[in-house]
Formats: structure tokens, C-alpha cells, sequence
């Protein structure tokens, strides 16, 4: 212990190791209660991006960098209907997920932004349902928007100051529906 | 011992008067309850990593002084972001990125390089909460001028029948929408420390 480096580090990493184990405990501590939350939200956006139709199971998607897994809608007589992809894209703050729910032509019926790092009271804005009305019917027949330029006068307004988070989510989307219509080619 | 409490709170306000931590202020300032989120989580972190320090001040060596200060502070700042996060979800939403950026709030690192490495527990721990509380103050102020007069609403917790936003009539139709813009944090933030200035200025003449 006379070795001045090995005093300095020693005491440094029995800093960072007393640090470990309080973070160690306290995670063991939230974490079930986080799962609980977590699960509770993907359930209730499930619901919301699907207009209340049953889905189905989770399926993972290995060979897409954007779609991570989609969940199949089925209408009233079991049927696939559509379905409702989680998709990764590109924000401000980081990867945000976005649940999409699309009809099998891969048409935007509803969207909502699920974990994300982005500014509040700017790309946040898009976590409201209102936000997201700008995709809706878009995909199919009509290109997701994924530039201002393709958005209103009044759409822009409200993502001005956030492009970063419109864009990622618009190309998010667009990927999304082209996913679905390569699903409903195979 | 009592003057390192009353310091933080006006005379050495850390935001109008030290002008430390405007990043997270100007960010999270567009709604009240993102400041009273803040503020608390901030509170927390200061007076526990001021504690820590004060007492681990002869066991931390000079030459890694800043790392160990980071790592206690980044400690405590994922404790708060983990209990946020189980049990109050709707306000971690709420303060994104911001949560996590308090490791490297200059407030915190401040308080403990210029504070709490040299000096006892007792007025580190009344530092802190002068510190504290000074930027919960200078924070809700900032947001209460910015939502009311950006969105027409004054948002707060969420209790029974009561939604938590408190809408302002004559104001939430057509609110000024630039205060809660990047422009409106700079506006509000830069009128009120000239106000504090004037008041400190004049205080100081009388």
C-alpha cells in the first residue's frame, strides 16, 4: 500500500464498487415495478394503435433494422385485419419506439410514441395523440410525410422547433408500411 | 451557520445569480410540475452527494477528487431516476433526457468542489438545501411565467377528481406559444436575472 498509484486507485474503485452495490440493490428493489409499468403501457398502447381489435403474439423481426417486431389484428372473424408494428427510429435524444397500427395495404391508422429521450415541450409533443394525426391515412395511397414541405401550414407549426423527432418518426412509418405490404406480398 | 442556508435562495441563487445548471433549466421550464420534478430530484442529489463528500473529504484523494465526486454524484442521480421511474412514471416521461443530465448539473459538481470537500456535514447539508431549494424556486418561476403565458395552464400533480392543469381563461385559446419555445426560456430566463439584478443592485445601494 506504499505505492502512492496503487493507494489512489484503491481507494477510488472502493468508491465505484460501495457505488455498484447500492445501485445493485436499489435495481433489485425497482425493477419488478418497472417491468409491471412497462407491461401495463404496451398492453393499453396495444389497444389504442389497434382500435380496440385482439392481437395476437408478439413476432420478432431479425433482418430489420427499423421493425422489431409486429403483433397481427384480427377482425371480428378472426381474420388478420392489419397489424401493429413496434418500430425503432432515429430522435433527437436517441432511438425513440413508436407502435404503428396499419391496415394489411400498409396504411397509418393510428401511431403512438412509446419509450424516448426527447426534449420535453418539443420532440415530447410527440407523444400526444393529437401529434400523430399528421400520419394517419398515410402509407397506403398516400406517402408518410417525412419532410415539412409535405405537412400543412398548421401541421408544420407544430413541429417546428422538433424536425429531427418528425422526420424519425415519419421514416419509421414509412418503413413500417412498406414492412407490411412485403408481409401480405409473401 | 444560518447564512449558508438564506445564500442560495436569493444572494447566490444558483440560476439568476451564479448562472449555473441552465441547461436542464431551460429545457424542463415549459410546465410547473417538470420544475417541481426537477427541483426535488435535484434537492435529493445535492444534499446526499453533499453529504457523501463531506464526509469522504480526507478519504478522497486530491488527484481523483473529480472522478469519486462524479461517481457519488451519478450514483445517487440513477437512484433517483429508478425510483422515478417505478413510482412516479408520468413525471420521468415527462422530464426525459433531463433526469439522467443532472450528473453533470454544475450545481451539483460546484457545490461539491467549491462546498462540501471543505467543509463539515452540518453546512454542507444547509448549503445544499439553500442550493436546492434556490433553484426549485428560480425553476418554478421560470416555468410558471412560461406555461402561463405560453400555453395558458399552470400543470400540477394530479389528485381525485382534479386533473392537475389549472387552465388560465382569457389566456389558454390564444396563448403567446413562443414562451414555451427554445426563444421564450431565453427571453423569460435573461428578463427575470435582470429583475434579480435590479433588486440585488438597489439592495445594495440601500
Amino acid at each position: 500500500m506504499n505505492n502512492p498509484i496503487v493507494k489512489i486507485g484503491g481507494r477510488l474503485a472502493l468508491i465505484c464498487a460501495v457505488a455498484a452495490l447500492v445501485l445493485g440493490v436499489v435495481n433489485a428493489l425497482t425493477e419488478p415495478q418497472i417491468a409491471r409499468i412497462k407491461a401495463e403501457k404496451l398492453k393499453a398502447a396495444l389497444e389504442t394503435v389497434s382500435g380496440g381489435r385482439k392481437t395476437g403474439e408478439a413476432v420478432a423481426v431479425d433482418n430489420n433494422p427499423v421493425v422489431d417486431r409486429y403483433y397481427p389484428v384480427y377482425g371480428d372473424d378472426d381474420q388478420i385485419v392489419g397489424y401493429v408494428c413496434q418500430l425503432l427510429g432515429s430522435g433527437y435524444g436517441g432511438t425513440i419506439v413508436i407502435l404503428g397500427g396499419y391496415d394489411l395495404k400498409g396504411t397509418v391508422l393510428a401511431a403512438k410514441m412509446m419509450d424516448n429521450e426527447e426534449t420535453p415541450g418539443l420532440g415530447k409533443e410527440a407523444e400526444k395523440a393529437s401529434y400523430m394525426e399528421k400520419y394517419v391515412g398515410t402509407g397506403g395511397d398516400k406517402p408518410v410525410p417525412v419532410r415539412k414541405s409535405m405537412l400543412t401550414t398548421e401541421q408544420s407549426d407544430s413541429v417546428t422547433g422538433a424536425s429531427i423527432t418528425f422526420m424519425g418518426v415519419g421514416k419509421a412509418l414509412q418503413e413500417g408500411s412498406r414492412f407490411v405490404v412485403s408481409l401480405e406480398g409473401k | 451557520m444560518w447564512k449558508e442556508f438564506t445564500k442560495g435562495l436569493f444572494r447566490e441563487n444558483p440560476i439568476f445569480v451564479i448562472v449555473l445548471g441552465l441547461c436542464p433549466t431551460l429545457g424542463v421550464s415549459s410546465r410547473v410540475i417538470n420544475a417541481l420534478g426537477m427541483g426535488a430530484g435535484v434537492i435529493f442529489v445535492l444534499l446526499c452527494s453533499n453529504i457523501f463528500i463531506s464526509l469522504l473529504k480526507n478519504f478522497i484523494p486530491n488527484q481523483v477528487r473529480i472522478p469519486s465526486y462524479i461517481v457519488i454524484i451519478a450514483s445517487f442521480v440513477t437512484v433517483v431516476q429508478m425510483v422515478m421511474q417505478a413510482f412516479l412514471p408520468d413525471l420521468y416521461d415527462s422530464l426525459g433526457v433531463f433526469v439522467p443530465l443532472i450528473v453533470v448539473n454544475c450545481i451539483i459538481l460546484g457545490r461539491a468542489e467549491a462546498f462540501a470537500s471543505k467543509n463539515g456535514v452540518g453546512a454542507s447539508i444547509l448549503d445544499a438545501l439553500g442550493m436546492g431549494i434556490g433553484f426549485t424556486l428560480a425553476l418554478t418561476v421560470i416555468s410558471l411565467v412560461r406555461e402561463v403565458f405560453g400555453s395558458g395552464t399552470i400543470t400540477l400533480f394530479a389528485f381525485g377528481d382534479f386533473d392537475g392543469v389549472v387552465r388560465i381563461p382569457g389566456i389558454v385559446d390564444s396563448p403567446a406559444r413562443v414562451f414555451v419555445l427554445a426563444a421564450g426560456a431565453l427571453l423569460v430566463m435573461g428578463y427575470l436575472k435582470a429583475l434579480v439584478g435590479i433588486i440585488q443592485e438597489k439592495g445594495g445601494k440601500g
